[in-house]
């Protein structure tokens, strides 16, 4: 389930019957606070940060914890697998655990190339210094002069403090440093590195995707990430990035044929990971390459067995990059569904038409607006141009007949 | 042509109703079992759609030895261990097997309902060669099925209505009740005969037909609009003529700069 | 339970129609608000039902059941309730342990070309109760079928045309043997295919023709509005002998928190 905040400190067995109201007073006893959540404003839900603050608010606060987050890529996948990234990273500064499947690129490289965090509150993990001997003075060059009242006070922490802040800035053009990074627990599912065990089953999934659900599991189990596990005193979030689904790389045909063969590989591995999902403290973004998919009725089956779905337009190598009324940004961005888990509607964005812009420091996602025309002159259209416009008012017949006025 | 129909096919035929979502046929199928059995004949019904007490709601069930129901409903697939009557056993044998159960001296008419639910689990070729077979031979005279044409591909729908001697496929129509038959009939020397009436359906079952229309084609000239001109009654030209046209072309603007015009300004008239 | 939703079908947990096929479907929106409206209006009536909630855990339906006053809860331990998680279940048959206990239901996961035969069988044994009544079990009244929902059956590879059996069989026993009632909820995508016999037009086209009613939902035509969801067309298919007319009729809707309002086109709060 995507866990509501009270239910994460009881088991399904011993929780007490629901009151009428979904409101939980915090002072409520063995509630647990995992770092990096909040609950969200409408339903209680417990959230965790995409890494892109913008993109929160498009999901109404946040990827809720159980459900899948759909990225449909850009043409070239440099968007979407920025915003995985994005959301990586988020969980290695969370200190969210951390699950990575890739069929094409070595998981490690992935995170390698984590955006580095833009953060005044984190403290680099610092070696651990070699312990002094006793008979030497403890006068070091940082020796305060004006301040020595805070002398003794001890320095830095040398643990890596999780940040209190729900949702992070990073700077594309440096990445984390090893520090942060290693602290964070990570496990890997590459492909090629799987063999190809025979499928036992007559089950519309493939090898591949039979193999990385079980890991998945596997790592939920021996992590204690099952919600159904005992309570233990601390309790983290798995954060699972699945890169590119439903490309050739991880064996299915999805996206070469009108009418492919493993046709339903690709949604009963879904349907698997959305159980998966809703008995852990776990949540999930998947990228698929949808402009490669070419039946649409597929794409929505995909879509509705995800919770969130967006989709990502961007703008290079078509025309619109030339267009100056795209200037200002990178491409399009298309919510096309938002879970309404635990409650009855849900919060669609009030604005279709939404495009977003890489920066440095920020993944901005806003509305869509034309910078208004502001062309100097007005030209006049001769006679010449007009006869290949078609004309738009009256017959039906053919597009020849032009008006000379 | 319906209340033609209605009164009897004849021997060897094989009637196939169309229906779709919005409208089901079933009501119209149901009113050629009350005239089959009006004119005392014997029928047997294949029910595969529809339960048995829903089939005989309606029918003249006062003559319960000529109406005789063979309820696949329950268990078509035979997935419990008593299946009445199974989809597999559409089969000219047991078909006949099933219809000399009932020992009559007429020979029987056959409704099947639906032909879709056949289609569905037999393949269309095996389905064609059993209708056919069922024709030819003697065990019944005439065959009535009900096909729901929106639930399988256009060819399938063809090839069935091929084998048969009478279509009418029924939609619904402009009022509430009424609905629309378009009846096409092939008589034994292949002439064809089409027609399109406005029927309903009254409590019992029997038809009224509201109106005919004689030339369906005529209907469908009715149906396109007549394309208004708009460019019929102007007042103004939407054309120029040749002529026209480089006279406009020569035309000096007044505060568009020119050769002449820097001739006229410079005339010392102006200067002054 | 929707009240507005109620006086539109002319039902109430004190009287409903009994032996309905009550068909949901939606095309590029979200009905499954729907699904939860006949959970809590049949828990309400106290009839036993079975529900087959495939595509969400068991908390979800508790807690949207618990906006709308009733607890799923007690309704399982009572034994009002059997509840079939199907993502709980499907795991253990998606990724093969040795000593797992799999559900029998979920079978289908393994091979889909089986059919659904033993999820029909889950539903059958759900819907007749155990044959042992305990001391001081409360009775209960007639069952009802509920299954959100039947598109993702064909997500996970299942034939339609074994999809359109199921729901037979399903009406076969819960509406006509049992006289209970039995809802379905079908999702389809934007576009109407023509001519196919797959995918899930077809199978809402199927199912159409077995309903006796259905509720269509859909976006706006006009677009996306804030404050209307969407439009719900209530067809009732009458089957009576007294003429065939399928009244149908055209609401919008808005979901709020508890509840969901109807109304008829352009009378929306947020217009008036």
């Amino acid at each position: 389930m995507a866990a509501p905040l009270s239910s994460v400190s009881k088991t399904s067995a011993e929780r007490l019957p629901f009151n009428t109201t979904s409101f939980q007073k915090k002072t409520r006893s063995k509630l647990i606070s995992i770092p990096g959540t909040r609950p969200s404003v409408q339903n209680g839900q417990l959230l965790v940060s995409t890494g892109v603050t913008s993109l929160d608010y498009l999901l109404g606060g946040g990827l809720a914890v159980g459900t899948v987050l759909l990225i449909e890529e850009d043409r070239y996948d440099s968007y979407s697998r920025m915003i995985l990234k994005y959301f990586l990273a988020e969980g290695v500064v969370c200190q969210h655990e951390l699950f990575v499947a890739a069929a094409q690129d070595n998981p490690d490289d992935i995170i390698q190339e984590l955006p580095a965090p833009i953060l005044d509150d984190v403290a680099i993990h610092k070696p651990v210094e070699q312990p002094r001997l006793p008979c030497e003075p403890p006068d070091n060059l940082d020796a305060m002069n004006i301040a020595w009242r805070y002398q003794n006070l001890p320095k830095v922490q040398s643990a890596l403090a999780s940040s209190s802040r729900f949702g992070h800035y990073y700077d594309v053009s440096k990445t984390m440093e090893p520090e942060i990074r290693q602290a964070a627990k990570f496990h890997r599912f590459y492909l090629p590195e799987h063999l190809a065990q025979p499928s036992t089953t007559h089950s519309p999934m493939l090898e591949s995707y039979s193999a990385l659900l079980k890991s998945l599991q596997e790592v939920i189990h021996k992590e204690g990430f099952d919600l159904a596990a005992p309570m233990s005193k601390s309790r983290n979030i798995l954060r699972v990035g699945l890169h590119s689904l439903g490309s050739t790389l991880w064996g299915d045909d999805l996206s070469c044929h009108d009418n492919p063969k493993h046709r339903h590989a690709l949604t009963t591995f879904l349907y698997g990971l959305r159980a998966l999902m809703r008995s852990s403290l776990s949540v999930a973004v998947v990228t698929v390459p949808s402009h490669l998919i070419q039946d649409r009725a597929l794409m929505g089956s995909i879509t509705r067995l995800c919770d969130n779905a967006i989709a990502l337009e961007s703008f290079k190598g078509s025309e619109r990059e030339t267009n100056p009324l795209y200037k200002d940004y990178h491409g399009l961005l298309h919510v096309h569904q938002v879970p309404h888990l635990n409650c009855l509607a849900s919060q669609l964005p009030d604005h279709k038409d939404l495009a977003f812009k890489l920066k440095r420091k920020q993944f901005s996602i806003e509305r869509l607006h034309l910078p208004p025309d502001l062309s100097e002159t007005v030209s006049r259209v001769s006679r010449g141009e007009l006869a290949g416009a078609t004309s738009a008012c009256g017959s039906g017949t053919s597009g020849t007949k032009h008006l000379d006025f | 042509m319906l209340t033609e129909l209605l009164q009897g096919i004849e021997a060897g035929g094989f009637l196939v109703i169309q229906d779709s979502c919005s409208y089901s046929g079933r009501h119209l199928l149901k009113s050629f079992i009350n005239a089959a059995l009006n004119r005392a004949e014997v029928v047997h019904v294949l029910g595969f759609d529809v339960s048995e007490e829903e089939l005989k709601d309606g029918l003249r069930t006062s003559d319960t030895q000529r109406l005789h129901i063979h309820s696949a409903y329950t268990d078509p697939l035979g997935w419990t261990e008593r299946p009445a009557f199974t989809v597999h056993q559409f089969r000219l044998e047991d078909l006949t097997d099933l219809v000399k159960q009932t020992p009559h001296p007429k020979p029987a008419t056959l409704i099947i309902d639906s032909l879709s639910w056949i289609l569905r689990h037999v393949t269309p070729p095996a389905v064609c060669k059993t209708l056919h077979q069922l024709r030819k031979g003697g065990a019944v005279r005439a065959v009535i099925g009900l096909l729901h044409a929106d639930m399988h591909q256009r060819g399938t729908v063809g090839s069935v209505c091929h084998l048969a001697t009478s279509l009418i496929a029924v939609a619904p129509g402009a009022k509430g009740d009424e609905a629309v038959a378009k009846i096409t009939k092939r008589s034994k020397f292949r002439k064809v005969m089409q027609d399109e009436e406005i029927f309903s359906l009254n409590g019992d079952f029997t038809v009224t037909i509201h109106s005919k229309r004689s030339n369906p084609e005529q209907n469908w000239n009715d149906a396109e609009e007549e394309q208004v001109d708009p460019t019929a009654e102007l007042t103004f030209n939407l054309r120029l003529s040749d002529s026209e046209l480089e006279a406009k072309k020569k035309l000096m603007l007044p505060f568009v700069f020119s050769k002449e015009k820097l001739a006229t300004l410079s005339q010392p008239a102006f200067l002054k | 339970m929707f009240t507005e939703l109620n006086s539109i079908l002319n039902a109430s947990p004190d009287s409903f129609t009994q032996g309905e096929f009550i068909l949901v479907s939606d095309r590029q929106s979200d009905a499954s608000f729907l699904i939860h409206h006949f959970l809590s209006f049949y828990l309400r009536a106290r009839c036993r039902v079975c529900f087959l909630g495939l595509v969400q855990s068991f908390c979800h339906y508790n807690a949207v059941g618990q906006r709308l006053g009733v607890s799923l809860t007690q309704a399982k331990e009572k034994g009002q309730l059997i509840f079939l998680e199907g993502l709980k279940e499907s795991l253990s048959i998606l990724i093969p342990h040795e000593n797992n206990t799999e559900h029998q239901a979920m079978n289908f996961l393994r091979d889909p070309a089986v059919g659904l035969r033993s999820l029909y069988e889950f539903v059958r044994s759900g819907l007749t109760g155990s044959g042992s009544s305990e001391e001081g079990a409360e009775e209960w009244g007639p069952p009802v079928l509920l299954v959100d929902d039947l598109s993702v059956l064909l997500s996970l590879g299942v034939g339609t045309g074994a999809v359109l059996d199921f729901s037979h069989y399903c009406r076969a026993t819960a509406c006509s043997q049992l006289q209970g009632n039995m809802v379905m909820l079908v999702r389809c995508n934007g576009d109407e295919e023509e001519d196919g016999d797959e995918g899930s037009e077809w199978l809402l086209k199927g199912l159409s023709h077995q309903c006796s009613l259905a509720l269509h939902v859909q976006g706006l035509p006009t677009g996306y509005c804030k404050d209307i969801h969407g439009q719900v067309e209530v067809c009732w298919r009458m089957r009576q002998g007294d003429g065939q007319h399928t009244q149908k009729k055209l609401f919008q809707y808005k979901v709020h928190d508890k509840g969901a309002s109807f109304f008829a086109r352009g009378t929306s709060s947020a217009v008036l």
